[in-house]
């Protein structure tokens, strides 16, 4: 009886959702910060917005608090990406760095968004992570771990702190290295 | 333990103690809870057992404070009597007769970290941003 019931449950809830959803595809969907919708009558107008965003004016630049950090622009080649520049000493519990680089599900944002160099975003991934497992960052956590550490299980339910020195403990040798003594 | 006091000699009870509460709470670093293993043998062939730091701390969660003080001693006759005068609790909660007598407190030494759902939402909100997304990102 009961699965009857429960069958009959998820068949309205499907019907129900394939009806309201409507999938609509534009063509340049990835210039795009919002989709609006506007009705006026019988038109009904989809436009895409590009807004400007909220961190502008909060933006930290080292270029504009020390410009005399940041190297001339004849070497361009060797630039340093802009959380090198600053030279921030982030560690893991400073959540409130380590929780712009997240999206709002707790993902780590790729590289080509964050315009990290490789270093940085292994690092600042790194320490997402270990965030996360520590249980500073419980709202912005993957959903399907136990975001709270008092409910998970065994040796993940007591408080673990993490040394940061830790993530690039696996140095791969230079070639040029093995001659050095 | 009553170093600072002039009487102090280490065989003389000075009647200094020190109180450790919340121990249930301590943090261990990185793996080291389920890396860590306490070892026991009983004396009898075959009496050995390895005990992982989150198994002893579930069945006693004053034991790994008490065996590190306990390793960090030097080995003389003299540990056992002085890890007498160590009391640790695993709550907040002390007797009275112990309470009554502390005078002093020892800062911690790593401070305990906050929250992000701890913070309001203005202060994360107006906190200086280091990472802007593209021209053309979708917010999800
Ligand atoms: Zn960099």
């Amino acid at each position: 009886m009961a699965s009857i019931i429960r069958r009959g449950v998820s068949f309205m809830k499907n019907s129900y959702i394939s009806s309201s959803a409507r999938t609509i595809v534009t063509t340049k969907q990835l210039n795009i910060k919002e989709l609006r919708e506007q009705k006026d009558g019988s038109k009904l107008v989809i436009e895409g917005v590009t807004l400007p965003s909220l961190r502008a004016q909060l933006l930290v630049r080292a270029q504009n608090t020390n410009p005399s950090l940041v190297p001339s622009e004849g070497n361009i080649e060797k630039k340093p990406c802009y959380m090198c520049a600053l030279g921030l000493d982030v560690k893991h519990t400073d959540v409130l760095i380590l929780s712009q680089f997240v999206r709002s599900d707790g993902c780590m944002l790729p590289r080509r968004i964050t315009k990290l160099c490789r270093r940085q975003q292994k690092k600042i991934g790194t320490m997402v992570t270990m965030a996360q497992k520590a249980g500073l960052m419980i709202n912005l956590t993957p959903g399907n771990c136990k975001k709270d550490p008092k409910k998970r299980r065994d040796y993940k339910k007591f408080n673990t702190y993490f040394d940061e020195k830790t993530i690039f403990m696996k140095r791969i040798p230079d070639q040029s290295d093995k001659f050095k003594r | 333990m009553g170093l600072h006091k002039p009487i102090y000699h280490p065989m003389n009870d000075c009647g200094d103690v020190v109180v450790c509460i919340n121990s249930r709470e301590i943090a261990l670093r990185g793996e080291e809870w389920r890396r860590r293993a306490y070892f026991h043998h009983t004396g009898y062939p075959g009496g050995a057992s390895w005990t992982l730091a989150w198994e002893l701390h579930n069945k006693d969660p004053t034991m790994i404070i008490k065996k590190a003080v306990y390793k960090a001693m030097q080995g003389n006759l003299q540990r056992r009597h002085t890890m007498e005068r160590l009391f640790i609790y695993p709550g907040e909660k002390v007797p009275d007769d112990v309470l009554q007598n502390v005078s002093n407190q020892i800062r911690q030494l790593r401070p305990v970290p906050t929250r992000l759902d701890h913070i309001p939402e203005e202060e994360v909100q107006n906190f200086p941003k280091v990472m802007d997304y593209p021209e053309d990102y979708v917010l999800k």
